[in-house]
């Protein structure tokens, strides 16, 4: 008997017993098998040139039963196409070719994808298409890592539809995502019920897909997985931990990408509550992009949270930039963020964390300015000692601002002319008239600084304190401040008459005016938050819109149904 | 989910067939260098019990791991006496 008709036989045999496994260790595509898939290469090379002779051959020995017993299975006309597209990728694989691999390995898997689709038995292509949508993932991520060689695939017509050019990622993950919704719509179980059927792989393949998303840069593809997730998937809850946890991390790191920081910070939390310590390179990958999202949140990482082993190395990227934060120092902020550069870019982290933790070192500049101003008034400390409100004049906040961004450019400060001396060499007198003129500007501008030798630094726009070389003029740090009262991190309004940040509530705060004005960041944030949230619940209720759902709701997150 | 042991049975299996979990061995490199970087790895076990976790301890579990008062009011740093310097210049210099 030849091979190929002995593994014919074989696989009738799993279809007999409905055996998912035993199909899935028999269909294998990759290179690294045993020679007997040589062998049947080779016979099939030998012997099967013509496509419908395998199709007849595949007919003969995987013939449709009318039959069947309960708990056995039989081929069926999805699952013959299949296998001769099997036979066929093995007869015709070049494993030198991976361009090539990869169409074969396309249309291998649609194919099974469409047999795992038939109601009765297409489930025992579970496990089959799970490691075939593996390999094509494992091939998309090396190809879009060769440029020439995606080039080679791009630059053909393969993915042309209707006009329409899709990326090699793309395609693929239409492809995961068609078998994850095949299980997403299986109706052998309820939503809340122990799964069942293809409901069982739900999460295996949304995985899977947001795996293959993330590594190619991808992820907002993943929008429509997430809307089906929330309209009909099953609770995550029913789910192995693994998936759990898994499935939670890239559901972060997509809220993460899309500026949802809430979102992210919630998913993380319960990705990292679920994952236990022996998993540390898994916690590790969650805190990477925890800490950010706390960070963004108004919450710093705590020692308890920096020793821990998973955290290694963490304490020196995070806590100078929190330090940062915390003093309000621009200057310290750039510096702990060039520090750790490579590392944050690389993560995806730098240039969030350089714009959007902004307005929180504005909020404690706008604070020190207002210690270090009201202290000169009252040096008590008390802010209620007279009978004015207590307000932060936004001419002192050029002032210091202006200071600020004098450092960025590199201005040094300005000293008294040294006396000269009675037999100057030439460098003496160069330096001396350098730094002349350097204090005789600083005087002029009336700051303790003065111009550098060669003039202030050219800044690229994400350098300056507002942007590049733009001066802080009274009427941008009126905005800044605008802004900060109106994402709730000060609390007051512009008195526009008096230029001046008038804090409300000082009262309420015991006479703390520094209380009153710079509530805790991170309530206010969530505060921020709960009124967009019951912003469109009112909304809902005036006009028929959808309802927004709870406070904590995380789209593609099922916790309820 | 069907049965894996019916496989072995089967006396015309090709030798040692791998599983396909095991890469070729370029592929295997790519995973290599993608670990290092982004890679959230397959978990060595598919389910573990709450109480391994910290999601055992209840809703607040992760408090402590988080400082959410971290405002500070000294103003004797280095920082804060060069802001201080330049406000009481820039305020004598208005009254000059």
């Amino acid at each position: 008997m030849s091979l190929l008709i002995t593994f014919l036989t074989t696989l009738k045999n799993f279809v007999k017993l409905q055996d998912g496994n035993g199909l899935r260790s028999w269909l294998l595509i990759e290179s690294n098998v045993s020679e007997s898939y040589y062998q049947l290469s080779r016979e099939l090379k030998s012997g099967f040139q013509n496509s419908s002779a395998i199709e007849k051959l595949v007919d003969k020995c995987l013939p449709e039963e009318d039959d069947v017993p309960e708990g056995m299975g039989s081929p069926y006309p999805g699952f013959n196409t299949f296998i001769r597209e099997y036979l066929e990728y093995w007869r015709d694989v070049d494993f030198n070719d991976v361009v090539n691999i990869h169409a074969r390995v396309s249309g291998l898997l649609i194919s099974c994808a469409n047999a795992l689709a038939h109601p009765t038995y297409g489930i025992m292509l579970l496990q089959t298409s799970m490691s075939l949508s593996e390999s094509l993932s494992k091939l998309v991520m090396q190809l879009n890592r060769e440029p020439r060689l995606l080039a080679q695939i791009q630059g053909g017509s393969y993915g042309v539809e209707s006009g329409e050019r899709k990326s090699i990622v793309e395609l693929a993950a239409d492809i995961i995502q068609k078998i994850f919704t095949a299980c997403l719509t299986d109706r052998s179980s309820t939503r809340d019920s122990v799964p069942k059927g293809k409901k069982v792989a739900v999460y295996l393949f949304a995985n899977l897909t947001l795996k293959l998303l993330f590594a190619c840069d991808k992820s907002r593809l993943a929008v429509q997985m997430f809307t089906n997730l929330s309209s009909s998937g099953p609770l995550l809850s029913l789910y192995p931990a693994s998936q759990r946890v898994t499935f939670l991390y890239y559901l972060g790191r997509f809220n993460f990408d899309h500026c949802h920081y809430l979102r992210a910070h919630w998913s993380f939390e319960e990705a990292y509550r679920q994952c236990p310590p022996r998993f540390m390179k898994h916690r590790r990958q969650i805190l990477t992009y925890w800490i950010p999202s706390s960070l963004l949140m108004g919450r710093f990482p705590s020692q308890t949270l920096l020793q821990r082993p998973e955290a290694r190395g963490f304490a020196d990227i995070f806590i100078p930039i929190c330090a940062a934060v915390r003093t309000g120092n621009f200057v310290a902020f750039q510096n702990a963020m060039a520090q750790n550069k490579d590392w944050l870019w690389a993560k995806g982290l730098y240039l969030t964390l350089l714009q959007r933790l902004k307005p929180l070192v504005w909020r404690s500049f706008t604070r020190k300015t207002f210690l270090l101003t009201s202290q000169q008034d009252d040096a008590s400390g008390q802010f209620s000692s007279n009978n004015r409100a207590p307000a932060l004049a936004l001419q002192d906040l050029v002032t210091t601002a202006s200071y600020v961004q004098r450092l960025l450019e590199g201005y040094l400060p300005a000293r008294p002319a040294p006396r000269a001396r009675p037999a100057p060499h030439i460098n003496t007198i160069f330096l001396k008239a350098v730094t002349n003129s350097a204090a005789a500007e600083g005087a002029e501008s009336n700051s303790t600084l003065a111009p550098p030798p060669g003039g202030p630094r050219q800044l690229m726009p994400s350098e300056g304190l507002i942007f590049a070389n733009q001066k802080p003029t009274i009427d941008k740090v009126e905005g800044i401040v605008a802004g900060l009262v109106y994402a709730g991190l000060l609390n007051g309004f512009i008195a526009r008459q008096q230029r001046k940040f008038a804090i409300e509530g000082a009262k309420k705060q015991g006479g703390n005016a520094v209380r009153a004005g710079w509530p805790n960041p991170y309530g206010s944030i969530m505060e921020r938050f709960r009124e967009d949230y019951e912003e469109s619940m009112s909304l809902y209720e005036t006009d028929d819109g959808d309802p927004p759902g709870d406070f904590d709701d995380v789209p593609g997150w099922v916790r309820h149904v | 989910m069907a049965s894996a042991s019916s496989s072995s049975k089967n006396e015309a299996k090709p030798a040692e067939a791998k599983q396909p979990e095991q890469a070729p061995v370029t592929e295997q490199k790519t995973a290599a260098a993608l670990e290092e970087d982004d890679e959230f790895e397959d978990f060595p076990v598919d389910d573990w019990p709450a109480e391994e976790t910290e999601a055992a301890n209840g809703s607040e579990g992760t408090q402590h791991l988080w400082e959410e008062s971290w405002d500070d009011d000294d103003t004797s740093d280095d920082f804060s006496a060069q802001l201080k310097e330049e406000l009481k210049k820039v305020e004598a210099s208005k009254k000059r």
